[in-house]
C-alpha cells in the first residue's frame, strides 16, 4: 500500500470504531468514522473517502442500504462490508451488490491487512482506467460535443455525412455555442482525418497580417519580412482550414479567398509563382452574413462559395436539457485537471444553471463549473457556488418604446430596493405619490 | 528528575520471564541508542478480561496506564504474559497508540509455532524484543512501512515476524532519528 487513502469506518459501536481508527493511523491513511448511514453520507457530501468500512447491523439505516446510497451517488467508492458470524448470507448479499470485500468480526489483523491490500490493488487499476479512458476521449474527438436534445441529435446525424463530402461549411451559432468543436468533429469524421487541421481567429488578426498568415509571402516581400513564409493555405495541404469569424473579413480578403476557393491555387505575397492547393474550407460566424450582404460589407458571391452547406448550432438556453451532461462533463473534466474531487452538483444547483440564459453559451458554463470547481470546499457544488453569475439583463433594444423603457427601469430600480417605495423614489429622483402612481398604472408587482 | 526524559520505562505486567524486559531494554538501548529502565512489575490486569473472549482488552490497559503515574519516561512499554485483543481483532501481539505514550507487547502467542510445537527460547527472546521495537515506532509516531525488510513493516503472523529483522530501514531509521529531535 503505498498511497495514503481516505477511509470513513461506519459503525453505530464506538469501541469499533475507534479499533479500526487507531489501526488505520498507522498506516497513515486519513480516517473519519460515522456512528450511522445517515451521518456517513452527510460525511461523503463534505469529503471524498475513498474507501468505506460498513457495519451490517445499525440501528435506523442499515449497512445494505447504505450500501446501495453510496454505490448510486459515488460509485467509485469501496465499500466493505464487516459483519458477525451467523449473517454470511447478508455479507454475499453485499458482495452482489456492489461491496469490495467483506470481513467477518473478530478478523485476524492479517486479514484486513489483506483486505487494504486488494483495495489499493483496485485503486491502481480504476485510476489506470480512469487515464486510459480519459486518452481514448481525446482521440475520438466527436465525443467532445456533449449533448442529447433533438437540436443536437440532429446536428450528430448530420456530421457524418456532411464529412463525406468536400463541400465547403459555414457553421453560424452565437459565440461559444461549440463551433470549433463541430468543425473538428466534421474534419475527423472526413477522409482528410489524419491530414492538418488548421484554426484560424479572423476576428483575432488584423486583415493587413491575414493575408501574409493565409498565402504566406516570400523574402523581403514587405518590411519586416526576413524570412520566407509558408501560409495557412499551403501548410494545411490536404487537411481542413477552419476560419472562424468568417464575418470579419475585408472585401479585399473576400476577393482572394474567392480566387483560391473556385482555382485552388495561392501565390505568396511577393512570388508571381502559383502554388497548388487542396485544402476543405469550413467557416463560422456569429453575424448574419445575409444582412452584411445587404449593407454591402460582405461579398454575395463570396458568400454563396463558402455556404455551400450551412449548419446552425443553436444556442444553449435553447437546448437546456442538455446543460445537466454538459455539467457533469465539465466537472469530471475539471476535477481530474485541478485534482480536486468534486463530482456534484446539488439539485437546486442545477436548477439555476438551467435556469440561467448563458449568454456566452457552453464556454460561459464551462468556465462557470470550472471557477466553481476551484473555489469549492465541499465535493458538491451548491447554489452559493454560482453567486457570480449575473441576473439575466434585459438587452437594449431600439424596437421598444419610452413607456416600455420606462416600466423596466422602474421595476429594476424597485427589485433593487427590496420594493422599498420611499428609497425606490429617491433613487428615481421623483416623489413617492408619482412613484405609486406609476407602480399602478404599470401594474408592477414585487416578487413573492 | 530531568534525566530520565529520554528514558524508556519497561513494565512487566503480573509473572513474566525475569530476562524478557532485560533483553527488551538491552535492545532499545544499542538498537535506538536510547535509555531504557526496568520499572517494578505490575499487577495482571485482570480489570481488562473480556469474560466472552477470555483474552485481556489491550485498549483499556493502555487507558488504565494513562492515568498512571509514570511521569518520568517518555515512553512505556507493558509486557504481558496474557493474550491480548482489540475489539476488531481476533488477537494482537502488541498495541500501541499511534504518537502516544504506552505500549504494550503480549509474549502469550509468542512462545510456540503457529503449529503449537516448541521452538528454541532465543528465538522467543526475539520475537518479544521485534514487537516491542516496532510498538515503540509507533509510540514515535512511526507509520507502518511497505519495506519487507523493515521492523515497521506489518507482521500478521508469526512466520511474518520471524522473517522481519530486527532493524529498522534507512527511511524509517531517518524518521525515527527526526522524532527523536523533536
Amino acid at each position: 500500500m503505498d498511497k495514503k487513502l481516505s477511509i470513513m469506518v461506519v459503525d453505530d459501536e464506538m469501541i469499533i470504531r475507534e479499533s479500526f481508527l487507531h489501526w488505520f493511523e498507522k498506516y497513515g491513511h486519513v480516517v473519519g468514522t460515522a456512528s450511522s448511514g445517515a451521518e456517513a453520507l452527510e460525511k461523503l457530501e463534505t469529503f471524498p473517502f475513498e474507501v468505506l468500512f460498513v457495519d451490517i447491523k445499525m440501528p435506523g439505516m442499515d449497512g445494505i442500504e447504505l450500501l446501495e446510497r453510496v454505490k448510486a451517488d459515488y460509485p467509485d467508492t469501496i465499500v466493505i462490508i464487516i459483519t458477525a458470524y451467523g449473517s454470511i448470507e447478508t455479507a454475499v448479499k453485499a458482495m452482489k451488490m456492489g461491496a469490495a470485500d467483506y470481513l467477518l468480526k473478530p478478523f485476524k489483523p492479517e486479514q484486513l491487512s489483506l483486505v487494504m491490500e486488494k483495495v489499493s490493488y483496485q485503486k491502481k487499476l480504476a485510476s489506470r482506467y480512469k487515464y486510459l479512458k480519459g486518452r481514448l476521449e481525446q482521440v475520438t474527438r466527436f465525443d467532445n460535443i456533449i449533448g442529447q436534445s433533438p437540436a443536437m441529435e440532429k446536428i450528430f446525424s448530420l456530421i457524418p455525412d456532411i464529412a463525406l463530402s468536400d463541400s465547403s461549411i459555414l457553421l453560424t451559432g452565437e459565440t461559444g455555442t461549440g463551433k470549433e468543436l463541430v468543425a473538428k468533429a466534421i474534419h475527423a469524421k472526413s477522409r482528410r482525418a489524419n491530414l492538418p487541421f488548421i484554426a484560424i481567429n479572423c476576428g483575432a488578426v488584423p486583415d493587413s497580417l491575414l493575408g501574409s498568415e493565409l498565402f504566406g509571402h516570400q523574402k523581403g516581400a514587405f518590411t519586416g519580412a526576413t524570412h520566407s513564409r509558408k501560409g495557412y493555405l499551403e501548410v494545411v495541404s490536404g487537411g481542413t482550414l477552419f476560419l472562424d469569424e468568417i464575418g470579419e473579413i475585408s472585401p479585399k480578403m473576400q476577393i482572394d479567398l474567392l480566387r483560391v476557393l473556385e482555382e485552388k491555387k495561392i501565390t505568396k505575397i511577393g512570388n508571381s509563382q502559383p502554388i497548388e492547393v487542396d485544402f476543405r474550407l469550413i467557416s463560422a460566424t456569429r453575424q448574419d452574413l445575409e444582412k452584411k450582404i445587404a449593407d454591402g460589407s460582405f461579398r454575395e458571391d463570396f458568400f454563396y462559395r463558402i455556404n455551400v452547406i450551412k449548419t446552425e448550432i443553436p444556442p444553449l438556453r435553447d437546448r437546456r436539457e442538455d446543460i445537466p451532461y454538459l455539467i457533469q462533463h465539465f466537472l469530471e473534466k475539471y476535477s481530474q485537471e485541478t485534482t480536486k474531487r468534486v463530482d456534484h452538483v446539488s439539485v437546486h444547483a442545477i436548477k439555476l444553471l438551467k435556469q440561467y440564459d448563458w449568454p456566452g453559451n457552453v464556454r460561459e458554463l464551462e468556465n462557470a463549473i470550472e471557477r466553481a470547481v476551484v473555489l469549492s470546499k465541499s465535493r458538491t457544488l451548491e447554489i452559493k457556488d454560482f453567486s457570480f453569475l449575473q441576473p439575466p439583463t434585459v438587452p437594449f433594444s431600439r424596437t421598444r418604446s419610452l413607456l416600455e423603457m420606462e416600466q423596466e427601469h422602474i421595476r429594476q430600480i424597485l427589485e433593487e430596493c427590496t420594493w422599498n417605495v420611499t428609497k425606490a423614489a429617491g433613487v428615481l429622483n421623483i416623489n413617492r405619490v408619482t412613484l405609486h402612481k406609476k407602480i399602478k398604472r404599470y401594474n408592477l408587482k414585487g416578487k413573492t | 528528575m530531568d534525566s530520565k526524559k529520554q528514558t524508556i520505562g519497561i513494565l512487566p505486567f503480573g509473572e513474566i520471564p525475569e530476562i524478557v524486559p532485560k533483553i527488551i531494554a538491552g535492545n532499545i538501548i544499542a538498537y535506538l541508542n536510547l535509555l531504557a529502565e526496568i520499572i517494578p512489575p505490575a499487577e495482571n490486569p485482570d480489570y481488562a478480561l473480556n469474560g466472552k473472549r477470555l483474552q485481556y482488552d489491550a485498549g483499556t490497559i493502555l487507558m488504565n496506564l494513562e492515568s498512571s503515574c509514570l511521569n518520568n519516561y517518555e515512553k512505556v512499554i507493558g509486557i504481558l504474559d496474557v493474550d491480548l485483543f482489540v475489539p476488531i481483532f481476533s488477537h494482537v501481539f502488541g498495541e500501541a497508540k499511534q504518537g502516544g505514550k504506552y505500549a504494550l507487547v503480549s509474549l502469550f502467542r509468542l512462545k510456540t509455532n503457529p503449529d503449537g510445537s516448541a521452538i528454541p527460547s532465543s528465538i522467543f527472546y526475539e520475537r518479544g524484543a521485534k514487537v516491542a521495537l516496532h510498538e515503540l515506532g509507533h509510540l514515535y509516531n512511526l507509520f507502518h512501512c511497505e519495506d519487507k525488510r523493515c521492523l515497521m513493516h506489518f507482521s500478521g503472523g508469526l512466520e511474518d515476524l520471524d522473517e522481519t529483522p530486527l532493524y529498522f530501514c534507512r527511511y524509517c531509521t531517518a524518521f525515527f532519528k527526526d522524532a527523536l529531535l523533536r
